[in-house]
């Protein structure tokens, strides 16, 4: 009998296995995962904008501008080591150096000791040496905006004349590469307060920004200047800026620790989820073929009809693990083989969850999960005659399962565990789901166990009703009405 | 083992319909079985029975001297009426899962199906899909599903339905050449002339009901004898003959005429009376009844009884 039922399972994952759908749902979370990070690396354009200063005033406007912009890209450099050191805590390689420091937002006095160290390069030496072997590689942030030279024609242009001479640079043809900013200073600037900015598109919050700063500062101090308060006393006053002291209570709130443990087991409801609607049709496509190619009675001279099902049930079952064990898989080794954004978003989730027990609970869940909507799948499609006939059904079933599902994650998510989620987890058909979803968050042990029992009995009378279905459905004609599904599942007898 | 398939009283009812009224008949190994009768007399639901797909509600069954079940399986062939094939297996692939199903081992499986689909001219369509098959290929192959396992009992649901001449004698070699090997062959039809060629006995089924088990000859003897004869009188006088029609004129004062004996006599008998009697005759004719009038005559008086 076993061998029946395995010769059965056999044939129908071979037959799924065969198909090119389950070839490409199979690959594409794959796929995702190994082009996803190439796709951003290569298709990913520059971010940083090109800038020319075309400055008629005497050019100190333009150098202040320009070392204002060198000023910021050394504080987003800093400010990114920073969260990368906290991150691997790496503080301890230079206990007190700026990109140590955490406790306040890094003020012009923080970027110059930054700078005057050496920056990223004088920094990542002594990172090095402590740096775990696991650990990314430290990537700068690319420069936010490059200044570009002023060509010969336009810094002798007449001012009336910039913006046609600036049109072919802010919007080439072809695939030369456009100007961003062009900003004119003229040469009356500071008895008159006005710039010119062209640009090739809306302009930079963070660019108008820094201009307005460091252009507006230049006429305080003239305008101070005018009024008898000397240069001495009005650029110390112009470069007084508060020192922001930010606390952070606890890296890591109790919502961060629940998200965290919560990241494996939601992923688990999430893909037990997707792939019961993957491979839905797989399942019904298993039990319509028998029925809808007039197999049913040579098949059924060679084994019974618990044979049949359980066979299927284990073929189509097997199929649709096999699909999240290779998910599975290529997310351990993005995790443990490679290094990148992905793996730093699972290695932290698997660790909470490396115990035999919490091991144990998930996959226990996951099967039994999977089981219970097979089983219905399968009397689905034992009760058709077609595939489109059976797809009627999935729809409706899928709905069912899925609609209180998201809302229940969800609910999880935002840590809204009320009434609605915990009944949900003693309702079978929704308890895989509800207490995958809830384990992150710290369920207690005894919901555990005793949704388990309740889900495990669930099934078990689910195998035999349904099973009677199945049975009674092989040789009748036509779709059975619900009074004849009810009939069919009460009727104990074989045939 | 005297039989190797045994039905004794079987009654199998569907809600108030009676689809077998206690059927009772006995197969012997090395016999070729026909089980006659028209649409919804019990054929199929009576086969269904005894490969153990439906259960009888009174009355039992023994099959190669066991109960109906997969335990026989392995010993058992199946053709069904309503036939069809994994259409994205390959030829070769479903012969072979057939076999696993039914007890062989793969490489016994893999040989036997290799060995069929030769004899069967499908040597070269082993690894073709099944759905790339034509209509007379997959027949084949599955006619193959039903013998890969060289069964002792072979059960054929109308098997002649839907096949072409050519297949139809591919399968009628297939029944001589088992029951030749000791298989007892089973087959319903309604087609007589199927019956007819391959049958060493047979059985006529009504409403469930038996009607009939016999040979063919005694199958015909159930039907009066009748006769062509040309003569000079009418032949209606004699004591075999119950009944006599004139045909037609035969010339230079000779008519021919239509004869059906009494019951109970034959032919010969009636010729050595008119041998006797002087009786005038230039023409004398025996007409054999085929399996055909005993279906209609047995069957059709069964069914405008009831």
């Amino acid at each position: 009998m076993t061998s029946r039922i395995l010769l059965i399972a056999m044939r129908e994952f071979r037959q799924i296995a065969a198909t090119r759908s389950f070839w490409l749902t199979l690959l594409i979370l794959p796929l995702v995962f190994a082009i996803g990070p190439l796709a951003s690396r290569f298709m990913d354009r520059s971010e940083t904008e090109r800038v020319m200063l075309i400055d008629r005033a005497g050019g100190e406007a333009g150098r202040t501008i320009a070392r204002r912009l060198e000023l910021d890209q050394a504080r987003r450099e800093l400010a990114a080591l920073a969260r990368y050191v906290d991150r691997h805590h790496l503080r301890r390689a230079d206990p007190d150096a700026p990109w140590s420091r955490q406790d306040r937002a890094f003020d012009d006095a923080d970027v110059a000791r930054f700078v005057a160290a050496g920056g990223v390069a004088g920094a990542l030496p002594a990172i090095r040496r402590i740096r775990a072997a696991d650990a990314p590689e430290f990537e700068a942030p690319e420069p936010q905006f490059v200044l570009v030279p002023v060509p010969a024609d336009l810094s002798r242009a007449p001012p009336a004349r910039l913006g046609a001479l600036l049109r072919p640079l802010l919007r080439p043809g072809g695939d030369a590469k456009p100007l961003d900013y062009a900003l004119y200073v003229p040469a009356e600037f500071g008895r008159s307060s006005s710039v010119r900015l062209w640009s090739n598109g809306s302009p930079s919050a963070d660019l108008v920004q820094s201009l307005q700063q460091v252009l507006g500062r230049e006429l305080q101090a003239r305008y101070l200047a005018a009024r008898g308060v000397p240069v001495s006393v009005s650029g110390p006053a112009a470069a007084l800026a508060p020192t922001i002291a930010v606390e952070t209570p606890s890296r890591e709130t109790a919502r961060q620790r629940t998200l965290i443990r919560s990241i494996l087991p939601l992923a688990c409801a999430y893909i037990l989820l997707m792939s019961l609607i993957l491979s839905g049709s797989w399942m019904l496509q298993g039990s319509v073929e028998e029925r809808g190619n007039k197999l049913i009675e040579a098949m059924l001279a060679c084994v019974s009809p618990h044979e049949l099902m359980y066979g299927k049930l284990i073929g189509t079952v097997a199929t649709g693990l096999s699909m999240v064990a290779t998910w599975a898989a290529c997310g351990l080794f993005a995790a443990y083989a490679t290094q990148g954004s992905i793996a730093d978003m699972i290695r932290p989730a698997l660790e909470p969850v490396s115990t035999f027990g919490a091991v144990a609970t998930i996959l226990y869940f996951f099967v039994a999960g999977y089981v219970m909507v097979a089983m219905i799948f399968l009397a689905i499609g034992a009760t058709a005659d077609s595939m489109r006939e059976a797809q009627g059904y999935l729809t409706p079933v899928l709905l069912v399962i899925m609609l209180p599902v998201t809302i229940l994650v969800q609910a999880v998510l935002r840590g809204a565990e009320g009434i609605g989620v915990q009944v949900l987890t003693w309702v079978p058909i929704y308890t895989p789901f509800a207490v995958l979803a809830r384990l992150g968050s710290g369920m207690p042990t005894w919901q555990v166990i005793g949704s388990g029992v309740l889900l495990a009995a669930f099934v078990a009378v689910e195998v035999v009703l349904l099973g009677r279905v199945f049975r009674h459905s092989l040789l009748a004609g036509g779709r059975p009405g619900m009074a004849a599904l009810g009939r069919m599942m009460l009727r104990s007898d074989a045939r | 083992m005297e039989h190797s398939l045994r039905l004794d009283g079987v009654v199998k009812r569907f809600g108030d319909m009676v689809a077998v009224n206690g059927l009772s008949f006995a197969v012997r190994p090395g016999e070729v079985f026909g089980f006659l009768g028209g649409n919804g007399a019990g054929k199929t639901t009576s086969l269904r029975m005894v490969l153990d797909i439906i259960r009888p509600d009174a009355g039992s069954i023994e099959v190669l001297g066991r109960s109906p079940g997969r335990d026989t399986g392995r010993r058992l062939g199946f053709l069904p009426e309503e036939r069809g094939l994994y259409r994205s297996m390959t030829a070769l692939d479903t012969v072979v899962y057939f076999g696993r199903l039914k007890g062989m081992a793969a490489a016994d499986a893999r040989k036997r199906a290799r060995a069929l689909l030769d004899r069967f001219g499908l040597a070269a369509h082993g690894k073709t899909g099944v759905d790339k098959l034509s209509k007379g290929m997959a027949q084949k192959v599955q006619l193959a599903t039903a013998v890969v396992n060289s069964p002792e009992l072979l059960i054929l649901d109308e098997p002649f339905s839907g096949l072409d001449p050519v297949n139809q004698g591919l399968l009628e070699d297939e029944i001589t050449g088992a029951a030749k090997g000791g298989a007892c062959v089973v087959f319903s039809t309604h087609v007589m002339q199927h019956a007819e060629r391959l049958c060493d006995r047979l059985l006529l089924l009504a409403r469930g009901a038996k009607l009939f088990e016999g040979t063919q000859d005694e199958a015909r003897a159930l039907m009066p004898a009748r006769l062509e004869m040309v003569s000079r009188h009418n032949p209606a006088g004699l004591e075999e003959v119950s009944d006599a029609s004139l045909v037609g004129d035969a010339g230079e004062g000779w008519t021919t005429w239509r004869v059906e004996l009494a019951a109970g006599r034959d032919a010969a008998d009636l010729l050595q009376r008119c041998t006797e009697r002087g009786f005038p005759l230039r023409r004398f004719e025996q007409h054999r009844p085929g399996l055909h009038d005993v279906f209609i005559s047995v069957v059709g008086s069964a069914e405008a009884r009831s």
